[in-house]
């Protein structure tokens, strides 16, 4: 068995020079301290997006994107179609928590200052695709065309469209008009299958080369002092097979979440009707929506959602641009007022979450 | 004593005669006019308001008091000749919307007239910038005016249907107004049972003030309105309901009781549905007759027209006719009309059909009846255990929305079935029920139970798939702790 095995390895390597990559991954090492198990959340990211990937395109074999079908072919999927509510169902909550996965890497990274020099790019890249998956989860939240997902829209979009001066623009552009409508339903089904995928595909690319060259970050206070080393495991297969470990775990929990928690799908949107009560965007948006109910109407003559959505849009940029304003980390100094901002944000981001689910 | 009061009543006589003619005597607009001779002051002989001793010059102004022509007809002294428009009724109101002058001439009656007037359909449109389309003197005259309970007054109820009929049966004159109004009325009227009694003299008879109200008549269509179609049993039940009112026409009077509780009654009267059927609805309004014998299927089927269109083709419509039984009556009775349910259809003794149908007498329809009971009661039974499949199915949260909605098609083919029972014609209603209820109801059994099993399955499944990944994932875990063993002794 195993000489047959060994056949086949070397019919491939002789072919496609395999034994090279694994020689390259064979000396890639991952560090090991009390802080590694941070590094998982990178890898679960990874198989998160996959499984959207695959289940998105199991989807769409039944999927029929127009608001004439929407919501009939998602109803299909769920009846009808073989394991149709299963595939729907581990798509929904597999995106829920692969946005749960990125927030954990992201914080992660930046509490351990890893998008210091030379790995600011690494950073910016990562911060785009999770501007990007909060665009998947905008987009694919229409896309049964029922109720609650119509006016959560509509609601999303106004928000959007209250952005100084390329709010209204942009709000056109996300519905395809001035209203939500099959036009929108288009778009966003164009965008959430063919655009954003294509878009985040090149930045993980982009993302994984960078990780490969640059190998994987290790804590700051190893720079402190040279002579300390830290423990590393290797990449291959330590580190993969504890990824793969942690991936069986992830899937079992996404199977019980499809199987005891499927995916609703409501009543079918009509534009005629008047929202349900207590419309609500999907939790990664909430605290910025909650934040935006507490503020005046009016703070220095100016509408407080306005003031709001530009003090989150200054404080995205700030973020992304983190390892561009925080010298001092990489020059390898401490730098607390990073961490004070960083608990600062997950606070504000876990408060405000909690206040808009129980409000 | 009995002298004493024969004093004083002619004594009180005397002293109202003495006054009358005193009054009588100093109204010399009336003496002149009385001498020249001419309708108006023809008809002001007997008027009411001259015998109460008012004078021509209450509504036309001037001075009553002397024989001067210019100096009672100047208008320095108030003389405003004949009133025209709406300042005739302004006229009356000087009196009739004053209590206290309504009592001063020994009036008792209301004086709510005018303000009831205003907001009457009547008040509503006017015939020019000055006029509405009826005074006071469209319907009481101008200078004959006499008590309403004088058979003379054209408001005394035996002259009530003319004097309406005066504008309403005036095609012309009904048309300026509301062209889709029928004029009709008065005919339909003398042909109904209040009419007929209304032409021999009854005064108690229903017209049309009866029911449409004297000063405040409303529209129809207004909600205020006494014919309005939730107020019209109230309306009907006046008369209808008063045993002594009823006694000399000995007829029930407990329509109204028994059509409240009825489901036609209950839908209009509880619900307010407006399409439910009033009294009017089956006796006819103007034309108000009880629904002969022959006719009550074509007065029921004016709403249950498939009903009624199977019944006239069943073999019950010949029967029914040589038994003179009232058609739809005779199993659904007429003002206590119930929700029909099951309980009535089959061969048990309080089926309706074993009031003809015997084991032992007409035999074909026994046997009918009991075979429609017993498709129905199977349907019925298919029925409810389809909807608690789809319920539980619903409640362990599967997408069942389609069998869901085929659950309208199972209550649609059942309540097909109960028209399709009035073709008593056992194929046609096995059609219905068989064709199409019970296999719909088959379909959405088996979809609702497919949906449990799956429900079930995805449990099972579950645990499958999470034994499978979870060995899977502890193999990896040791064969990780075997790895790395064999790594750090190297």
């Amino acid at each position: 068995m195993k000489n047959k095995l060994n056949n086949i390895y070397s019919w491939i390597d002789e072919r496609l020079q395999i034994q090279d990559l694994v020689n390259f991954m064979g000396k890639k090492y991952v560090p090991v301290h009390n802080h590694s198990i941070w590094y998982y959340f990178g890898g679960l990211s990874l198989f998160l997006f996959i499984i959207q990937v695959v289940t998105g395109i199991l989807l769409l074999f039944y999927y029929k994107g127009s608001a004439d079908l929407a919501f009939e072919s998602v109803q299909f999927i769920m009846s009808k179609v073989q394991f149709g509510w299963l595939i729907r169902s581990i798509h929904a909550w597999s995106a829920n928590l692969f946005i749960f996965a990125i927030f954990i890497h992201m914080f992660s990274v930046y509490f351990e200052k890893a998008y210091r020099k030379p790995r600011e790019l690494t950073w910016v890249t990562g911060m785009l695709m999770l501007f990007l998956a909060l665009g998947f989860g905008f987009s694919g939240y229409l896309l049964p065309w029922n109720e609650l997902a119509f006016f959560a829209t509509k609601v999303g979009s106004d928000i959007a469209g209250a952005v100084p001066l390329i709010g209204e623009p942009m709000k056109i552009f996300i519905r395809g008009g001035d209203d939500v409508t099959g036009a929108t339903l288009s778009r966003l089904f164009g965008f959430h299958v063919a655009l954003l995928p294509g878009i985040f595909t090149i930045i993980l690319m982009i993302h994984l080369i960078l990780i490969q060259r640059q190998g994987i970050s290790e804590p700051m206070h190893s720079e402190k002092s040279e002579k300390k080393e830290f423990k590393k495991m290797p990449f291959f297969p330590n580190f993969l097979l504890r990824d793969l470990l942690f991936w069986l775990l992830v899937l079992n929990l996404l199977a019980i979440l499809a199987v005891f928690f499927p995916s609703e799908l409501g009543k079918k949107a009509d534009p005629f009707a008047s929202a349900p009560a207590g419309i609500k965007p999907e939790w990664y948006f909430l605290f910025m929506f909650q934040s935006l109910k507490y503020l005046p109407a009016n703070i220095l003559f100016v509408e407080g959602e306005i003031v709001g959505i530009v003090l989150f849009g200054l404080a995205g940029v700030l973020w992304l641009l983190v390892p561009f304003w925080d010298r001092k980390s990489s020059q390898g100094q401490k730098n607390v007022v990073i961490n004070y901002i960083g608990i600062f944000a997950v606070v504000f981001i876990i408060v405000l979450t909690m206040l808009g689910w129980i409000s | 004593m009995k002298n004493l009061i024969i004093i004083f009543i002619s004594l009180f006589l005397l002293i109202i005669t003495t006054n009358a003619q005193n009054n009588l005597k100093e109204d010399q607009c009336f003496t002149c006019h009385d001498m020249l001779g001419g309708e108006p002051a023809e008809l002001f002989k007997n008027d009411i308001h001259r015998l109460k001793g008012i004078s021509c010059a209450a509504c036309h102004g001037g001075d009553n008091t002397t024989d001067d022509m210019e100096m009672a007809m100047n208008p320095k002294k108030g003389y405003t000749g004949v009133p025209k428009g709406d300042a005739i009724s302004e006229k009356c109101i000087t009196c009739h919307a004053n209590e206290n002058k309504m009592k001063s001439f020994g009036s008792h009656l209301p004086t709510n007239q005018y303000q009831n007037i205003k907001s009457s359909v009547h008040w509503k449109l006017a015939l020019n910038g000055n006029e509405h389309i009826v005074q006071c003197i469209t319907c009481h005259n101008a200078h004959g005016i006499v008590s309403v309970k004088n058979p003379k007054s054209p408001v005394y109820p035996l002259n009530v249907p003319k004097t309406c009929s005066k504008c309403h049966s005036n095609e012309i004159f009904m048309r300026s107004f509301n062209p889709s109004l029928p004029v009709d009325q008065y005919q339909k009227y003398k042909t109904s049972q209040h009419g007929i009694l209304n032409v021999k003299g009854d005064s108690k008879a229903a017209e049309c003030a009866s029911c449409h109200g004297s000063h405040d008549i409303m529209p129809v269509k207004d909600v205020n309105s006494k014919v309005y179609p939730t107020n019209i049993p109230a309306t009907c039940s006046k008369c209808h309901s008063d045993a002594n009112y009823m006694k000399s026409y000995k007829i029930p009077t407990d329509q109204y009781i028994k059509f409240a509780g009825s489901v036609h009654g209950k839908a209009l009267l509880e619900k307010k549905d407006i399409n439910a059927p009033a009294c009017n609805s089956c006796h006819g309004n103007h034309g108000a007759v009880p629904p002969g014998v022959e006719s009550i299927s074509k007065v029921c089927g004016s709403c249950h027209a498939l009903n009624a269109e199977l019944f006239s083709n069943s073999p019950h419509k010949k029967a029914f006719y040589e038994k003179n039984y009232p058609e739809c009556e005779t199993c659904h009775s007429n003002h206590d009309i119930s929700e029909p349910t099951i309980k009535m259809l089959g061969v048990t003794e309080d089926a309706v059909c074993s009031k003809c149908h015997k084991e032992t007498e007409n035999k074909k329809g026994y046997l009918i009846a009991k075979q429609m009971k017993e498709l129905l009661v199977r349907l019925e039974s298919e029925e409810n255990n389809a909807g608690r499949l789809v319920n539980e199915a619903e409640q362990k949260g599967m997408e069942i929305s389609e069998a869901k909605f085929k659950m309208k098609d199972i209550r649609q083919a059942r309540l097909e079935s109960r028209t399709m029972i009035h073709s008593f014609d056992l194929e046609k209603f096995k059609e219905v029920v068989d064709g199409k209820g019970l296999t719909t109801a088959k379909i959405v059994t088996e979809e609702a139970q497919a949906s449990i099993d799956d429900f079930y399955f995805r449990r099972y499944g579950l645990i499958a798939s999470i034994l499978i990944i979870s060995i899977l994932a502890f193999s990896i875990f040791l064969y990780v702790k075997k790895l790395e063993k064999k790594q750090n002794n190297t």
